[in-house]
């Protein structure tokens, strides 16, 4: 802040004064920013960084930041924050922030091989309008996509996913949320027929043992992990377990670690499951009440292509593996095969790999049996120098933590599950140890998947901004969840595209192959997050496409863009976000974006002015779509009854989704604003409230159904620090599916009510025996799942393990935190964290630079042996945010077949000296 | 064809003049400064000559320097280990910096000493100025970090650590206490010094992300204090577990020991009959 004339000579007089009578200066300082403080103005508003969502307080002065503070008041982390979070002020005003938009152009117009000029916003649409056109008329809705975000805002989300299925009929809309908690996702419906936790954070404060499995929480969830520990200060009996496969800052604050070899989590969920049945203790009573079991196929594949048409030479071999594969020795054990024979699979599920059926108990028992202490702690020991003795004993307490009847356990975890060949399997496994306990639902017995982002709950998965989702945990490809939708958007029949569209790592290999040509990027920066990146970044620059990247700094996927729209950032825009523990929570426009950067939903509204319904309402071809009522590849022409409810064909999706007499309902200016701006408004010159009417519109999809949120300005009230989902009478719902705490409980004490693919036929391990359907309204499923090797693993040629994540000082790909400088200073770069006794057997130290080798690329870093993650002997480690030591070019882009979320956990790789 | 952002930060971050970072406590500050050296002139020479006649006590030395007194004597200033040091560190002295003239020093928040295995500088030196008999870098002695508790962001309930995460020598140098906040259901995660593992490379101070440093290096004789000889720590002594004995045990040894008490001193006195 400018400091006034008169202010500053009274500063200088203070301080002489304090000078001679040697009052301290920090005194006079404090008067006199009390002084200047009592024009700043506070609001409450949402840390910009990860999923635990603390509550943070903005304080504004002339359209500028000038300070946060941790709210006090924020149930989350009252008043505190991590280092992070100390940043969110800073995040806006790095030097580079975008404020114009930027074109590739020759000679003034535009060139995919020119360089980036400053365009105007008209300029920049137009272009963008007939990219998109040629894309849509010649390839129709799969040619076209959009890569979002678990960071965009509730709205944004919405809007895009509205734009996108409604507008374009394309389901090519997927968020980065993709590669967080997609796995999460897949188990949640699968195992309870609805999306996100039955527990909350809460749950800390009432348990005996928290387990993290693959959660390095200390560093990636850092406020919550106070909790964690507050806890086991303060609870003589609690117990914290780390479960990972590289020492890291969690084990700091663990009783327990285990180090284990990845993918043997799946492994060690079955020793679980038989122990806690071969000590009897099960609780029949819960299991016979509330839990089905299931089974389904294990020849899935690995999600790589089926084709090694665009494969590197070097990933050929890998590539063979979604093919065709021997399985290994333990495979065989674990899949109850004779270990002594070649067993050869065919990966002839892999496009099934979600179909499930319903088996017995006694097939569950036989399907865990072969998961014995010895066979399971020999495969998943994964530090080389510890014992097998004192492995096993670690296996045995942890066995004696879950199967203690008298003890509450909350299981947390995250990306070790979820970027996991096998992330929906091991996510359903850990289900299924909390259930055979009935463990679960109530205060302190509570699994619970942490999300990485601010949003990935509130907007990624409750908005259904996937490739094959609908609000409120409705999906493409059931004919009743598109009818709904239709109706609620007022839509002709059959609009909505029945088939699923491309994921993330498919849009990407869609640009590869050329299927698609245009994208929109939104809030996230996929050409350094995706793995395998020197695919995507040639497919972006090289093949006949048009990519569209709105960001607020130059990212890479800005880099290898054709067109970048300057955004207005999180404060300085109306929004909400959704944590982890189903808390949404609201905020107020703060400060004016800069320059000519405007929102993201501006964006959106602005860009769909540009296609009338004559464009996209006609019929489309869908490749490969086959579904009842509709012709094979085709979707319908729907003009002539978009005639007949009222629409014409000239009028712009602006007029038929958003500009709508509902919406424009909403008046703005609204009291809820308490003076605060709103330049999406302004800038679209309109007098309706963009932002509450969309949050409206969207919440009348959950209302009812399961989903309740709460009226906008409720949100806004100064007594409320967001509310947990379902709110119901204007109660927040703390514990799920439990009736002591959960209004849509209608029977029993305890119903797993969630309404997804809850009739299944029924078989055993090996597949189903009947054709007959059974329903099981209100049960959650247990899973068995058999453990599988990974798809890569070192061998003598790439002879480490490398996993790749976050770490306290920076956010993802570092866009915002790299820009702060202080982050900057404390973590200026990406190093390989390595076992010291790995380095020396390569002939080097700490400090030196290496190169680093997979299949798939090469880059340079420096080796860390001392750092903050203590890798075993065999394994690596290095963070992603770091654009200059470019990880994401040697990952693998392999997924779990059911969730598509890419394995970022498990690549193999050489070094040596540069 | 992608090519990576310029390492150099001070090309793409911002510089400090974000509207948070100028606050009116640091501009009244460099006022004063200001008026310092515009109102004491005369006296500047005479201090700078006082300051360059000794070694300045708050100058931070390259590995394995000698003490002061040794290494002012040895160093003939010509720079070699500033020239060796791979990471421009070390600074030879101008006249008004912190250390005599022409001298080796560094300032860690503006350069670390990163600790190179190998400690070239060292290697450099024609004059055993910087002792060849330190062989392993993590055994030198540069300084000593201390943490300014009422503005490191950890003491205060944040979690930052950033000191300790980025220590070359975690839990030797520096180790993270946890303690209950009380004010709310967060633990406090607070970082500490071990003056036994520190190096004084400064790493910390660097990295520290608080606007002025809250953790710092200085030379340990400036701010390391001292127990007296005459008292040891009981529980730190080889034996002495801090445990409660069981009861009934507790002062037994001592109960053994008073009735071999021979002849005490002072029992003359008190006998004596005079008074």
């Amino acid at each position: 802040m400018e400091l006034s004339r008169r202010n500053f000579l009274k500063s200088g007089v203070a301080a002489a004064t304090a000078m001679a009578v040697g009052i301290p200066i920090s005194r006079i300082a404090s008067v006199a920013a009390a002084e200047t403080e009592q024009d700043w103005r506070w609001d409450k508003g949402v840390c910009r960084f990860c999923g635990v969502g603390c509550g943070i307080m903005i304080a504004t002065q002339d359209g500028k930041i000038v300070a946060t503070k941790g709210d006090p008041d924020a149930p989350v982390n009252r008043g505190l924050n991590c280092v992070k979070g100390y940043f969110n002020g800073k995040i806006l005003y790095g030097k580079d922030r975008l404020t114009q938009p930027l074109m590739r152009m020759t000679d003034g117009r535009f060139d995919k091989k020119g360089k980036f000029a400053p365009v105007t916003w008209d300029q920049a649409f137009d272009e963008m309008a007939i990219q998109f056109k040629k894309a849509y008329e010649e390839k129709g809705p799969t040619g076209i996509g959009v890569i979002g975000s678990g960071q965009w805002l509730i709205q944004e989300g919405y809007a895009m996913t509205k734009l996108m299925k409604a507008g374009f009929r394309s389901n090519n809309i997927d968020p980065n949320a993709r590669n967080c908690m997609a796995s999460a996702v897949a188990a949640f419906m699968q195992v309870f027929g609805i999306d996100e936790p039955p527990g909350n954070y809460d749950d800390i404060e009432y348990t005996d043992t928290v387990v993290a499995w693959g959660a390095n929480m200390a560093e990636a969830h850092p406020v919550l992990w106070q909790r964690v520990i507050d806890r086991r200060l303060g609870h003589a009996d609690m117990k914290v377990v780390n479960i990972t496969t590289l020492r890291n800052m969690t084990s700091e604050g663990s009783d327990l670690e285990i180090i284990i070899k990845p993918n043997t989590d799946t492994a060690l969920l079955n020793y679980l499951a038989r122990e806690i049945i071969h000590r009897d203790e099960v609780n029949q009573a819960f299991v016979d009440a509330h839990c089905v079991f299931c089974a389904g196929p294990t020849d899935i594949g690995y999600g790589m292509r089926a084709t090694d048409k665009f494969a590197f030479e070097a990933e050929k071999d890998i590539q063979a593996r979604e093919i065709e594969v021997t399985l290994t020795r333990d495979e065989a054990i674990g899949l109850g095969l004779d270990p002594e024979q070649v067993h050869t699979i065919k990966q002839a599920n892999a496009a099934t790999a979600d179909r499930h059926w319903l088996v017995g108990f006694e097939d569950f028992k036989t399907g865990v049996e072969p998961y014995t202490l010895d066979f399971v702690a020999e495969l998943a020991k994964g530090d080389a120098e510890e014992s097998l003795d004192a492995f096993k004993a670690k296996l045995v307490r942890l066995a004696d933590l879950y199967a203690d009847p008298k003890r509450k356990m909350v299981s947390f975890w995250t990306m070790g599950f979820n970027q996991h060949v096998r992330g929906t399997w091991v996510n359903e496994q850990i289900y299924s140890v909390h259930l055979l306990l009935g463990k679960i639902a109530e205060p302190g017995n509570s699994p619970f998947s942490l999300t990485g982002q601010p949003s990935a709950c509130g907007t990624a998965r409750e908005v259904g901004t996937f490739s094959h989702r609908l609000p409120a945990d409705m999906v493409v490809n059931i004919a009743k969840h598109r009818d709904i939708t239709e109706q609620t958007w007022k839509l002709p029949p059959k609009t909505l595209n029945p088939k699923p569209g491309s994921h993330i790592t498919k849009i990407m290999r869609d640009l590869e192959d050329g299927s698609m040509s245009w994208v929109w990027v939104q809030v996230n920066n996929p050409f350094q997050h995706v793995a395998n990146a020197n695919h995507w970044l040639k497919a972006a620059r090289e093949n006949d496409n048009f990519i569209v990247v709105s960001d607020a700094y130059p990212s890479i996927s800005a880099k290898v863009a054709d067109l970048i729209l300057p955004v207005a950032m999180i404060f300085e825009k109306w929004g909400g976000y959704g944590n982890a523990e189903r808390r949404t929570q609201l905020w107020r426009e703060q400060v004016p974006p800069p320059g000519e950067a405007r929102s993201d939903l501006w964006q959106i509204l602005e860009f769909s002015k540009r296609i009338t319904l004559a464009e996209v309402w006609k019929d489309q071809a869908i490749p490969g779509l086959k579904d009842e009522g509709f012709e094979e590849g085709k979707l319908p022409d729907v003009m002539a009854s978009a005639q007949e409810m009222g629409y014409q064909p000239e009028m712009t999706l602006y007029e038929a989704l958003f500009e709508t007499p509902e919406n424009k309902a909403f008046a703005w200016p609204d009291p809820v604003a308490k003076g605060h701006d709103n330049h999406t408004v302004k800038h679209l010159g309109v007098d309706w409230f963009v932002e509450k009417a969309l949050f409206e519109e969207y919440a009348a999809f959950g209302r009812g159904h399961h989903h309740d949120l709460a009226p906008f300005d409720v949100y806004y009230q100064d007594d409320v620090r967001g509310l947990r989902w379902p709110v119901v009478d204007g109660k927040e719902t703390p514990w799920r599916f439990n009736a002591k705490y959960d209004p849509y409980v209608k029977n029993g004490e305890i119903e797993f009510y969630g309404g997804a693919m809850k009739e299944l036929v029924t078989g055993n391990l090996t597949g189903p025996t009947t054709e007959e359907k059974t329903k099981f309204p209100g049960k959650a499923k247990i899973f068995f799942r058999p453990y599988a090797a990974p798809v890569e693993s070192p061998d003598g040629n790439y002879d480490l393990w490398l996993c790749t994540g976050r770490l306290l000082e920076h956010w993802h790909t570092g866009t915002m935190t790299r820009r702060v400088p202080e982050l900057h200073r404390a973590m200026p770069a990406a190093v390989l964290d390595m076992n010291e006794k790995d380095a020396e057997e390569r002939g080097l130290k700490r400090q030196d630079t290496v190169w680093i080798e997979s299949r798939r690329g090469k880059i340079k870093a420096v080796i860390e042996t001392t750092g903050r993650n203590r890798p075993p002997r065999g394994y690596s480690f290095m963070a992603f945010f770091d654009e200059s030591v470019f990880v994401n070019k040697l990952c693998i882009d392999a997924t779990c077949p059911i969730s598509k979320e890419e394995d970022f956990k498990k690549t193999a790789i050489k070094i040596y000296k540069v | 064809m992608c090519r990576t952002h310029p390492s150099e930060p001070s090309a793409f971050i911002t510089s400090g003049d974000s509207p948070i970072m100028t606050t009116r406590r640091s501009f009244i500050q460099k006022s004063i400064q200001g008026a310092a050296v515009a109102t004491s002139g005369g006296m500047l020479w005479s201090y700078l000559a006082i300051q360059n006649a000794r070694a300045e006590p708050s100058a931070l030395r390259p590995p394995g320097a000698l003490p002061d007194a040794d290494f002012n004597a040895l160093c003939i200033k010509c720079g070699r280990c500033v020239v060796a040091c791979p990471y421009n560190t070390l600074t030879l002295a101008a006249l008004a910096d912190r250390a005599p003239l022409g001298t080796p020093y560094f300032e860690p928040r503006q350069i670390p000493c990163y600790l190179c295995h190998d400690i070239p500088c060292k290697a450099a030196c024609p004059t055993g100025a910087l002792s060849p008999t330190l062989d392993e870098v993590m055994d030198s002695r540069m300084g000593l970090a201390f943490i300014d508790t009422e503005h490191c962001l950890s003491w205060q309930g944040l979690r930052c650590e950033i000191c300790y995460r980025v220590c070359p020598l975690r839990d030797q140098a520096i180790r993270v206490e946890t303690r209950r906040r009380e004010l709310s259901k967060h633990a406090m995660l607070l970082p500490m010094v071990l003056s036994e593992g520190c190096t004084g490379c400064g790493i910390c101070e660097n990295a520290c992300p608080t606007e002025i440093a809250a953790i710092k290096v200085l030379p340990a004789e400036l701010i390391q204090g001292k127990i007296g000889d005459h008292f040891r720590m009981g529980w730190t002594q080889a034996g002495g577990a801090t445990s409660d004995p069981e009861p009934g045990e507790t002062w037994k040894g001592q109960l053994d020991s008073a009735k071999d008490q021979g002849h005490a001193p002072g029992l003359d006195y008190l006998n004596a009959p005079e008074y």
